[in-house]
């Protein structure tokens, strides 16, 4: 009884997170797989069986286009973040010698992500706009003397707002991974004559792989699926895939939107699952 | 004791962190500003007169939207998912640590609802709910939206914990007699005790925070998030802004708070 | 009006009753003393949910609406798509959906609004003919696009498809409309605005903006081209897929151009856009220009050569009411239209669909500042008591009849709006 009991356990733990993603997660992705081959026209949506939605949206060029502006922000985004991340979290496990100091740096950074996301994306525009805090103080103080039209509505922007929106996506892992490294081995690398970049670079680096993976993960899937922070920092300017999904659903496109939906999906999934190839989470977490 | 001495590295980190920290607060700052704007104040520069107009505006009627009413079923929900998460993850935590047929599939499951875009598991799951006849609401349809969202984070934060767990606390609470229960509540409980708190917390202001997985979802009501972009629907003033700092603050008071409870209990157990 | 509701449809006493008290205190008692129904709704308590975007989704009018008829008002505001889509997606979630007549060409088949009766509705006779029949004034010409009168009406209670003319069944109630123009900084631009075409003046570069909306940011470059006499369409509203094409290139080499700063979306951005002084010259509403004004910054609301784009929204019952719950909803459709709510839109910049009732609950002087197009006699008041505009000032473009009279368009669903919003997204990854 008692070894039933004991073998029926983990089965018994895990059911409760099975059936949350089941039915709020993979049944409703079901619904839309099949929606997804469903006809609509301007005055509603009808079951049918046609592939012409997935057609029409790989068979554009503005797909490829819009998915290829996507990846080059989710790219860049990801790139500054895991530089941001890693020196910021080598600066909190490495050289913060306390473990109180170490928990007060690491919960100041969390602090602006408390704050809603609308408003903390819509407080960059009078930082940024043309009138606002970076242009009037550069035009005050002489240096420019057009204000600078690029640092608001464009990409840059939208990277920046990003940027500051998902970097704690990317510090918490590495920091998580960092704090597993044991000091004892870089100690032994120092003593062995390894410069600072030598440490970095051959032991630092190497074991925070598996937190820089995760919060790769956590931020490439970030990007891709985002779309307020496009629209509003593009002031409408550029596109993204859920963007596109969004104009699409706006105008009650479901089954093109839902086309749309699953390509995306399968591409995330796909790059992700490239990644866990690289790591396993599981066991290096 | 004396400290061994700081490297030149130390201070040239130290001040890509501050200015890490200063990019991470700037716009906040921005938003800090406009929150005293003049009662005749926009929402950008010039500062049109200091006031404190809008936040007292803040506990005022608004022309359109209810602060008070959308906050607490943001605050009520952000409560309900921190509790489901940390109870959920833990329990997916636990039954990770052993083999069980499906853990590899349930493993992906649990990744593909971090991958899913926001948007699309909202429309899904409004969608299915009207299928089914059941009425969506931010405490069905929205919490299980948010679920799929914290419960990875929480998942795979447990991941991290328990790698890190030495069982030879558990076999040697079990070798002096432990029951299972036992073990687990007065050995493994109080030593993941703050990962739990980190997981809450994480879960809490995912949640709080939601928009996409929400939109398609809360049903007739809106959570806070909801309601400041419905809000721009209409004529909106720096009380957003005032929202952003007062929300600020308070999050600094719960850290605060979670931290001093976080250091309790390790020094409790350090006594112990 | 009431005798006439009383033989189609065969009202019961007690109905016939609140509505004549209704019409009696809808005849021109001063807003407030409202007796009756309170205590009818006060002990069988109704709420009803009601959503739509911010510009209606007022809350001064579910506490009027308490304290008046006893009936809770749960306002919920959303932006518009996704007002759009809740309509269709999840119909419980409400039980009023206060949508735009365009957007209604698609929520509308979805059978998720069930048509009115006019019978039960008491202003229905007061309502502008601009909603019945296209035609503000008899000899108004129709303007090309979704006109509200084209799908405001269907043949039967049960019926999906819209009537070509009037009808007996309502699809939704008229409540608030407006003409859209071009909104410029006047200190800024610097020269004489009299066209959509002017918002392409290379002088503007980086400096204008139009609505992000697909199906009406389309409408807004359909007026601009136009304007420029490089295309006449046979219906703007209704375009060809040529027309499509022709439009959408246009627009993508004007935003290679650089000749846009940014496209709003929400009515905020498009103030701040405008009182940041990011853009000088973009297509607005009426209110935001206002709002604009209202922080001191100089903006005027434009009247052009070609005329103004429209839009209008209005209030459908949900297809599940039923019972004391939509006696509820006439009864909150019918005070709705009785004149207090009318003349708080029409002090907003806002037009009411049933004037004749707003003018009782508007003063004299604010009647002749908003709707005729008149100088105020005394300061002009928003409704929490802050000066809109001072004593001796005009309405840009004038009175209601001269703007909603010179409705080029309105804001559309077209036939092929699955090939419109394909190239749209190709404009906007442009």
């Amino acid at each position: 009884m008692n070894a039933l009991l004991a073998r029926a356990t983990p089965y018994l733990q895990a059911t409760p997170l099975l059936l949350i993603l089941g039915f709020f997660l993979a049944v409703p992705i079901l619904l839309l797989l099949v929606v997804s081959f469903w006809d609509y026209d301007f005055a509603g949506i009808y079951p049918d069986f046609l592939t012409l939605n997935y057609a029409e949206a790989l068979g554009s060029w503005v797909t490829w286009r819009i998915y290829a502006n996507t990846l080059k922000y989710a790219v860049i985004v990801w790139a500054i973040t895991a530089l941001v991340g890693f020196w910021v979290a080598y600066f909190l496990a490495f050289h913060v010698r306390t473990a109180t100091m170490q928990m007060v740096l690491f919960l100041i950074c969390t602090v602006p992500f408390l704050t809603s996301n609308i408003i903390r994306m819509i407080s960059w525009i009078p930082v940024l706009g043309r009138n606002g805090l970076i242009n009037s103080g550069l035009t005050g103080a002489g240096i420019i003397e057009q204000p600078i039209e690029w640092l608001l509505y464009s990409d840059f922007a939208v990277v920046l707002a990003m940027v500051h929106l998902y970097t704690l996506f990317m510090v918490t892992p590495i920091f998580n991974a960092m704090m597993r490294i044991d000091k004892s081995l870089v100690e032994a690398a120092r003593d062995a004559g390894a410069k600072d970049w030598q440490v970095i670079w051959n032991v630092v680096l190497p074991l925070a792989k598996p937190g820089i993976a995760i919060g790769t993960i956590f931020v490439v899937t970030l990007v891709m699926a985002d779309f307020s922070t496009v629209q509003v920092m593009s002031g409408g300017q550029s596109a993204s895939v859920a963007l596109m999904m969004r104009n699409q659903m706006s105008l009650l496109q479901y089954p093109a939107a839902a086309a749309n939906a699953i390509v995306l999906l399968v591409l995330v999934l796909l790059m992700v699952a490239g990644m866990l190839r690289i790591v396993d989470i599981r066991k290096e977490l | 004791m004396e400290r061994e001495k700081r490297s030149p590295g130390f201070y040239l980190l130290a001040g890509f962190f501050g200015l890490f920290v200063l990019f991470l607060y700037g716009p906040l700052s921005a938003v800090f500003i406009l929150s005293f704007q003049g009662p005749q104040g926009g929402l950008t520069f010039p500062l049109n007169g200091v006031s404190l107009r809008w936040f007292q505006n803040l506990f005022e009627t608004q022309a359109v939207g209810d602060f008070g009413a959308s906050f607490g079923r943001s605050f009520a929900l952000g409560l309900m998912v921190m509790a489901g998460t940390v109870l959920v993850s833990l329990l997916a935590g636990l039954a990770f640590r052993r083999r069980f047929v499906g853990a590899t599939p349930l493993f992906y499951l649990t990744v593909a609802s971090l991958v899913v875009p926001s948007i699309i598991v909202s429309l899904g799951i409004g969608v299915l709910f009207q299928q089914i006849g059941w009425r969506p609401n931010w405490f069905s349809s929205g919490f299980g939206a948010h679920l799929t969202w914290t419960l990875p984070f929480g998942v795979l934060i447990m991941f991290a914990v328990f790698n890190r767990f030495s069982p030879s606390y558990e076999e040697a609470a079990r070798d002096l007699g432990a029951s299972n229960w036992q073990t687990f509540r007065h050995v493994v409980l109080p030593m993941i005790a703050p990962s739990l708190i980190g997981v809450g917390l994480f879960g809490f202001s995912l949640s709080y925070d939601e928009f996409a997985r929400t939109l398609m979802t809360s049903g007739s009501a809106n959570t806070l998030p909801l309601e400041i972009y419905g809000m721009t629907t209409n004529v909106t003033t720096p009380v957003l802004y005032a929202l952003g700092t007062v929300t600020t603050l308070f999050s600094f008071l719960v850290i605060l708070l979670t931290l001093s409870t976080i250091l309790w209990i390790n020094r409790r157990r350090v006594r112990a | 009006m009431t005798a006439k509701s009383d033989i189609k449809s065969g009202v019961s006493r007690r109905n016939f009753l609140k509505t004549s008290a209704a019409a009696a205190v809808g005849a021109g008692l001063g807003s407030g003393v409202i007796t009756g129904f309170p205590t009818i709704w006060a002990q069988n308590p109704i709420t009803l949910r009601q959503f739509g975007t911010g510009v209606s989704n007022l809350n001064a009018i579910a506490e009027k609406c308490k304290e008046d008829l006893g009936i809770t008002i749960q306002m919920t505001a959303t932006d518009s798509d996704a007002a759009a889509q809740r309509a269709v997606t999840q119909p419980d979630s409400y039980d009023i959906a206060d949508v735009e007549y365009w957007i209604l060409k698609k929520v509308f088949p979805a059978g998720v609004i069930q048509p009115m009766d006019i019978s039960r509705l008491k202003h229905y006779d007061q309502i502008v003919p601009l909603f019945k029949t296209g035609k503000l004034l008899p000899d108004s010409v129709i303007a090309q696009g979704t006109a509200p009168h084209t799908v405001g009406f269907v043949e039967g209670p049960d019926s999906r498809d819209f009537a070509k003319g009037e009808t007996e069944w309502f699809t939704m109630v008229p409540t608030i409309y407006n003409a859209d123009t071009l909104g410029i900084r006047p200190d800024l631009v610097g020269r004489e605005i009299s066209s959509w075409a002017d918002i392409m003046d290379p002088a503007f570069k980086g400096k204008s903006a139009i609505i992000n909306v697909p199906s009406i940011g389309i409408m807004d470059a359909a007026m601009i081209m136009e304007a420029m006499g490089l295309i006449t369409y046979g219906d703007k509203g209704n375009m060809t897929t040529e027309e499509i094409d022709a439009t959408v290139d246009f627009l993508i080499k004007a935003k290679q151009d650089g000749q846009f700063r940014a496209f709003w979306k929400s009515f905020d951005e498009s103030v701040n856009l405008m009182s940041s002084g990011e853009v000088v010259i973009q297509s607005m509403w009426s209110p935001a220009v206002a709002a604009v004004r209202s922080k001191g910054t100089a903006c005027t609301y434009q009247p052009l050569k070609e005329g103004y784009r429209s839009w209008g929204g209005g209030m459908g019952l949900a297809a599940h009411l039923s019972g004391a719950q939509l006696d509820a909803a006439y009864e909150y459709i019918n005070w709705y239209t009785s004149g207090w709510v009318g003349g708080y839109l029409n002090r907003q910049g806002y037009y009411s669909a049933n004037m004749e009732t707003a003018k009782q609950h508007m003063t004299p002087d604010e009647w002749g500042f908003w709707i005729e197009g008149k100088p105020a006699q005394g300061d002009i008041l928003a409704p929490d008591g802050t000066v809109m505009e001072k004593a001796g000032a005009v309405r840009d473009g004038g009175s209601f009849e001269e703007r909603m009279g010179k409705v080029a368009c309105w804001n559309s669903v077209m036939d092929e709006d699955r090939y419109m919003v394909r190239r749209w997204n190709e404009f906007i990854a442009a």
